[in-house]
């Protein structure tokens, strides 16, 4: 039963991580192709600012004032949500951007849903930068 | 009720019971819940509330500067993104925190916290 369960983590850990990795590349490489995590449904809270559906997302996303930019990632905690397969990811870490001389420190939260495709779409997703 | 109101209501009592009688958090979690506290994970009510009585101090006291929530999904669900400072009795600076709940509603009509995350946030 302990066994099961630790398997389980084990799993949840690694696609927790798996995503984080693949979305901060997406973010740092190509920023627009994240439309393919965010569904209709999706809701960003990004600095207090609320947006629904993947193109109100993108479209803030793709806006934000830095062309650049680069996610150094600290820690990364994951847990099972009660949704069927839901996954929430916390992620604290700092972003780099060019020509700025200090990095911003930022903590951000996903909960991941899973599609019928065996993948995973942010449903929900909140960023906020830490202040010193 | 609002949903920002009722996670504001949520991060206050929180909190305020966590600053004052840290014991009775065991009525906000229940056996499923899951709490990651620095990277250490733990399961169900009373496993959590022995690690949150066992905390290396007294008294302290959390000031939240932000609060975030959005619902979760069909089952009503909601997540709650709060960052603030914690401040211990005898140390001079405030630690940084943020954390991460997923509430879930129970049948009396109130919540409970099905997932919890804690960070400090160090400089």
């Amino acid at each position: 039963m302990y066994k099961l369960q630790e398997e389980m983590e084990e799993q949840v850990e690694m696609v927790g991580r798996a995503f984080v990795e693949h979305y901060y590349h997406l973010f740092d490489t190509d920023r627009s192709s994240l439309a393919s995590l965010y569904h209709q449904s999706s809701m960003l809270t990004f600095e207090g600012q609320k947006l629904q559906g993947v193109d109100d997302i993108c479209a803030k996303i793709n806006q934000l004032p830095f062309d650049k930019c680069h996610h150094f990632i600290s820690t990364i905690d994951t847990q099972p949500s009660s949704f069927a397969g839901g996954i929430t990811v916390f992620v604290s870490g700092s972003l780099r951007l060019m020509c700025e001389e200090h990095p911003l420190r930022f903590s951000q939260m996903f909960h991941l849903i899973p599609t019928p495709q065996g993948s995973f779409y942010v449903q929900n997703d909140i960023f906020r930068l830490n202040y010193g | 009720m609002d949903p920002d109101a009722v996670a504001k209501a949520f991060v206050e009592h929180y909190y305020s019971t966590f600053d004052t009688n840290r014991s009775t958090l065991s009525n906000l979690y229940q056996d499923s819940s899951m709490l990651t506290f620095e990277g250490q994970k733990i399961q169900g009510s009373t496993n959590i509330v022995a690690k949150l009585t066992s905390l290396p101090f007294q008294q302290c006291k959390h000031s939240i500067t932000t609060v975030d929530c959005q619902p979760s999904g069909p089952s009503g669900g909601m997540l709650v993104f709060v960052s603030g400072n914690l401040q211990l009795a005898g140390e001079q600076h405030a630690l940084k925190f943020s954390q991460m709940f997923h509430l879930m509603p129970t049948t009396q009509s109130s919540f409970y916290v099905l997932n919890d995350i804690f960070r400090l946030n160090y400089a």
